[in-house]
This record gives C-alpha cells, sequence and structure tokens, in this order.
C-alpha cells in the first residue's frame, strides 16, 4: 500500500523544480513570529475535514495525514480510525512521528491488518471514508499521477509508481495534498491518470455510477481548494495566511474556480498546536514545509 | 527416517535454487523494511540473469540493486522509490535510459496476482473504477477484460502470478522452515504462498520456535520453503521489523554513490562483488549495526 496518500517525496519536489517562494509562508521550520509551521497548518485544516466515525486510509510518505488523523482523534473524533499505509496498522499511536509508512513504530496501534486484506477493503466501495492521495501532478478535475511526467514511452520525468491510488475512486472521498504548490506540480491535465479524481469533468464523472463522492479537498503549502458543484472544477477555498490570490494562481498551471470573497484559512488553535508538538516532539511536521 | 532440515550456507541456497537464468525472480519486503538484502547481494554474486522481476506493491533498495548490478531483463512493479528519501536512481536510469523493460502495474494487480497463483484461479476481477486510471493503456497484454457473468459488464481482470523463486525475510524460524514475521509481514505471505520456490533468511534459526511463540504466531510453514538462510543483519540497510531500524545515514549514502558511475561501481565492489556476503558485516561495522538494533517492544 503504500499507494495511497503520496505527496510531493522529497526526490519528486526537487526533480519537478519546486520554484523559490512556493511553499510559503515564509519557508520551513518553527517559523518565526507566525508560531506554526505550514505542515503543522496543513495537518489542522485536515484534521478539521475529518468526521467523527469516519475510516481513513493513506499510503507512503503521510506524515502530514497521520499527524491529522491523530489530531482530529484528540478533538472532536475520537472515534475516527486510520490506517497507515503499507504497515496495515489502525490507529498507530504514534509518539513521536516517524517518517516511514512501514515502519516498525506504527505497529503500536490498536490492531494490525496484513495488507492483503487493507487491499481487499479499499475495493470495497463502503469502508473508506477518506483516501489521502496527491502525486508528481495534479489536475484540475483532481485526477493524480505518480507515474510519470511527459510521455509514459518516453518519460521527462520517470516518478515511482502508482501503487494504491486507482482505488481513489471507491473511496467515500478524496482529500489531496502536496507539500509542493507550483505550476509543474497543479496541471491542467495529467500527463498520466494513475489516480483518478473527477476524470475529464462532470458528464464522464456520473456515467461511471461510482460508490463516492470523488475528490472533496485539496490542501497545499497555499491555500485550500475544493470543487465547484457542477463544473467538478477545483475551486480556491481558502488561501493560508499571508499568501494573495496572485500567488496561488502564479503557481497553478489552470484556472481554477475563483469566488469572489476568499477567506483565509483559520490558523492551528493553541490547543491544536500544543497537541501537535506533543505528538511530535522532534519536530517532523515542523520541518517538513 | 530423518526429518529433512532446510538450513544452509548462503551461498548454497542461491547456487542450488535460483537458477542461471531465472524466469521470475520475486523479492519481499516493503519501502525500507523487511528487504531480503543478504539474498539479493548473494544473486548478484553469482551473476544470476533475471528474465522477470516482481516486487511488492512498494519496492527500495531491494529492486534497484538488482536493476543497478544490470542482471534484469524486465520488472513487474507498483512502485520503486526509497520513500520520504526521495527516487529510486538506479530504476529511474534504467527506465528512462529503457535498458530494462517496464511492466508497470498497480498495487491490486501485484496482490491479486500473486493470491490468484496461490490459489490456482484463472484472474481475479477488479472491483468496478479501477479500470479508470490509464495503466491498462499502456499494458493492454497485463491487463485483460472479461464479461461479468452476473451483470454482463466489461470488467479487468489481474492474471494469475506465480514467481518461479521468491527471496523473502522473516525474523525467526526453526530448522525445518517454520517461520514467523514478527512484524509487519506487509505482502510476503502472498508471494510465499506463490511461488513456486522459497528462499528464506532469518536473523535467527530457533529450534523451539513453537513453544516460544505459540503455532498461531507461525504464519509460514515449512513444506513452502525450500531453503532457509540464517543472516544476522540481513536485511541492513533496510529495517528488520523487531531487530533493528533501517540505517538512513547508509541509504543516504546509496543514494549519493548512484549518482555517477565511479561511485555505483565502488559501492557495488565493496558491498557486494568483493566480499562474501558473510563479510558484509564487517562492510558496515558490527558497532553501527549494533546501534541500530529495535528496543524489542514485541517480543
Amino acid at each position: 500500500m503504500s499507494g495511497k496518500g503520496y505527496s510531493g517525496e522529497k526526490g519528486l519536489a526537487k526533480e519537478t523544480g519546486n520554484p523559490k517562494g512556493a511553499g510559503r509562508p515564509e519557508g520551513k521550520g518553527d517559523a518565526g513570529e507566525r508560531g506554526y509551521s505550514v505542515a503543522e497548518l496543513m495537518a489542522a485544516v485536515m484534521a478539521r475535514h475529518l468526521k467523527d466515525g469516519e475510516v481513513a486510509v493513506m499510503g507512503a510518505v503521510s506524515m502530514i495525514p497521520m499527524a491529522a488523523c491523530r489530531l482530529a482523534q484528540e478533538t472532536h473524533a475520537p472515534n475516527l480510525s486510520y490506517i497507515a499505509g503499507g504497515s496495515g496498522a489502525v490507529n498507530p499511536h504514534l509518539e513521536p512521528l516517524v517518517f516511514s509508512s512501514c515502519a516498525e513504530e506504527n505497529l503500536r496501534a490498536d490492531a494490525v491488518l496484513p495488507l492483503a486484506d487493507v487491499i481487499l477493503l479499499e475495493g470495497h466501495g463502503q469502508r473508506f471514508s477518506v483516501f489521502f492521495g496527491g502525486g508528481l501532478q495534479i489536475d484540475k478535475y483532481g485526477n493524480c499521477n505518480l507515474v510519470c511526467v511527459g510521455d509514459w514511452y518516453n518519460p521527462v520525468l520517470k516518478g515511482p509508481g502508482t501503487v494504491g491510488l486507482p482505488f481513489l475512486p471507491r473511496a467515500g472521498r478524496a482529500v489531496l495534498y502536496t507539500t509542493s504548490h507550483n505550476a509543474r506540480t497543479f496541471v491542467e491535465k495529467v500527463d498520466f491518470n494513475s489516480g483518478p479524481g473527477f476524470l475529464d469533468g462532470p458528464e464522464t464523472w456520473s456515467r461511471q455510477g461510482l460508490p463516492g463522492e470523488g475528490p472533496a479537498l485539496v490542501v497545499t503549502p497555499l491555500c485550500v481548494f475544493d470543487f465547484e458543484e457542477q463544473s467538478k472544477v477545483m475551486r480556491l477555498k481558502s488561501l493560508h495566511p499571508g499568501v494573495s490570490r496572485e500567488e496561488v494562481m502564479g503557481n497553478t498551471g489552470f484556472k481554477p474556480v475563483l469566488p469572489a470573497e476568499v477567506p483565509t484559512t483559520p490558523e492551528p488553535t493553541l490547543s491544536e498546536l500544543a497537541i501537535l508538538r506533543r505528538l511530535d516532539p522532534v519536530g517532523v511536521l515542523r520541518n517538513l514545509v | 527416517m530423518e526429518r529433512t532440515r532446510k538450513v544452509m550456507p548462503i551461498r548454497e541456497a542461491i547456487q542450488q535454487f535460483v537458477p542461471d537464468r531465472c524466469q521470475s525472480l520475486a523479492v519481499g519486503g516493503m519501502h525500507m523494511h523487511n528487504n531480503p538484502m543478504a539474498l539479493i547481494r548473494e544473486v548478484i554474486r553469482q551473476n544470476k540473469k533475471i528474465k522477470r522481476l516482481l516486487t511488492s506493491p512498494s519496492a527500495d533498495i531491494n529492486a534497484d540493486l538488482l536493476l543497478g548490478s544490470g542482471l534484469v531483463e524486465e520488472i513487474l512493479t507498483a512502485y520503486v522509490g526509497f520513500e520520504h528519501l526521495g527516487l529510486a536512481p538506479n530504476f529511474r536510469r534504467a527506465v528512462e535510459k529503457k535498458t530494462v523493460k517496464l511492466l508497470e502495474c498497480d498495487e491490486p494487480f501485484l496482490v491479486y496476482g500473486f493470491q490468484a497463483g496461490a490459489g490456482g484461479l484463472p484472474f481475479i476481477p477488479y472491483p468496478k473504477g479501477l479500470e479508470l486510471n490509464d495503466l491498462h493503456k499502456i499494458n493492454p497484454d497485463l491487463y485483460r477484460f472479461t464479461t461479468d457473468p452476473y451483470t454482463g459488464e466489461q470488467v479487468m481482470t489481474a492474471a494469475p502470478l506465480r514467481p518461479s523463486v521468491a527471496l523473502i525475510h522473516c525474523q525467526e524460524a526453526d530448522p525445518y522452515g517454520n517461520a514467523i514475521f514478527k512484524g509487519g509481514e506487509f505482502t510476503d505471505r502472498q508471494m510465499i504462498l506463490a511461488a513456486e520456490t522459497v528462499v528464506l533468511q532469518v536473523e535467527k534459526i530457533v529450534p523451539d520456535l513453537v513453544a516460544k511463540y505459540g503455532a498461531t504466531r507461525i504464519n509460514v510453514p515449512g513444506f513452502l520453503v525450500s531453503a532457509l538462510v540464517e543472516a544476522p543483519y540481513g536485511c541492513h540497510p533496510t529495517s528488520s521489523h523487531t531487530y533493528y531500524r533501517d540505517d538512513e545515514e547508509h541509504l543516504k549514502a546509496y543514494l549519493k554513490a548512484c549518482k555517477s558511475s565511479e561511485s555505483w561501481a565502488e559501492y557495488l565492489h565493496r558491498h557486494v562483488l568483493d566480499i562474501s556476503e558473510e563479510e558484509y558485516a564487517a562492510t558496515i561495522g558490527r558497532g553501527r549495526l549494533d546501534s541500530l538494533r529495535s528496543e524489542g517492544v514485541f517480543e
């Protein structure tokens, strides 16, 4: 598994050229005056989106979704369950957070499923409410690509592969994220569709009669998108503190739906931050983005 | 008549059970965990040619090292990468330069495939919606469609996979090959069930394994195992759950070594070609290996 929540892997972000400035507000780390890191803000956004009683599943390099699930469990969603990547671990009791989705630390958990069972359940169609995904590229309809940049037969960049992302259409809804918001990640149309979102738009999507709702939310270092109900095109939902519309537009390779009023993403509260810092004393999230 | 003990030296296990031109070799382990690196290094030393390499849904240095050694003709995989450490350099280079044929698939193709191979099922149909990605378009031979006899609709299928040989790491086994995954088992058990021949490496041979854990925890029966090798630290630089962590510093050094052909050749000679597997630990340093040991919370 593993497959699931791929978002900008370290090498990928570099290789696809993350322009300086993308990933603001203000770079990495403890983020000085702001008092929280971008990754912590992203985790708080995802946590608030999760509902009590839901079941979430994610893949490799899923530090932010894992922190989000832990945060949600410790605030409004004590009955949320989540499965950590290829480990098959259900509700890892991770303190501190670890980088690898398959590290032994994940197995201190409520239960551990054999991975084949997780893959079986991913096909079920009603078991998993939320699937965290991402990719080298994400397009305006929320389709993801972890396979290659350019033509598959002559790739400009060979990506690592798609693992479990093809299960995205079987989940209740998809939450997409990336740690590198730039015009190479957010493209008009993915070069290779390895994690389907709304496909070519509302007509092709509705024709499939799939069990889930499709992509619901996209969380980036600059902003949050959702999807317009009719057109299924990504819509700017909120701008992170200090980020302008122009900055988002300049780093997005397609034209998202732009409402007249776009609110600012609420900052992590002091109590959310206290929980995140307790879960993550070594600062995985503080040093990520 | 005595019961056959399956323990043997690593050199002999690979000589005897991996053909010089292996039709399909499956390597276990997921991301930087439980990779059967001792067996893989020995395959490279013995210059075994691999027609088709199969991986778990998330391969790492297990596949990348084999690809870098130039022994692999084609690879069936859903992912080769180093998770948070970045892309897999030899995989990427081999695919971009077309020195390996890539049969790119998704995670269920491998897992359904091993299950079908294990059970003699002609194929496994995919749930609806998994045909919406582009993989079947580039792989019409791999992903075939049929009619669902219950609904009349077209469904995509995964073909059975039966690797000729699977190389797998378990933490412990008794001399007859009964073995335990003390931590994660990932998709390694599916590989064991599907493969025609299984070569198993373990951290430790434990004669009274059942007495130690109880039979319900012994999830690999010895009759599926052809050869058993004791290889302490045999997953290095990846982790062996409950025994030791992955060696992130070494993995990073590996990624760096892959950057030029000179440093790559140096790595390959130093850690693989110029030594026996028994000498591998000395190339890393015993003190360093011991510093990676887990706390053993799952004893």
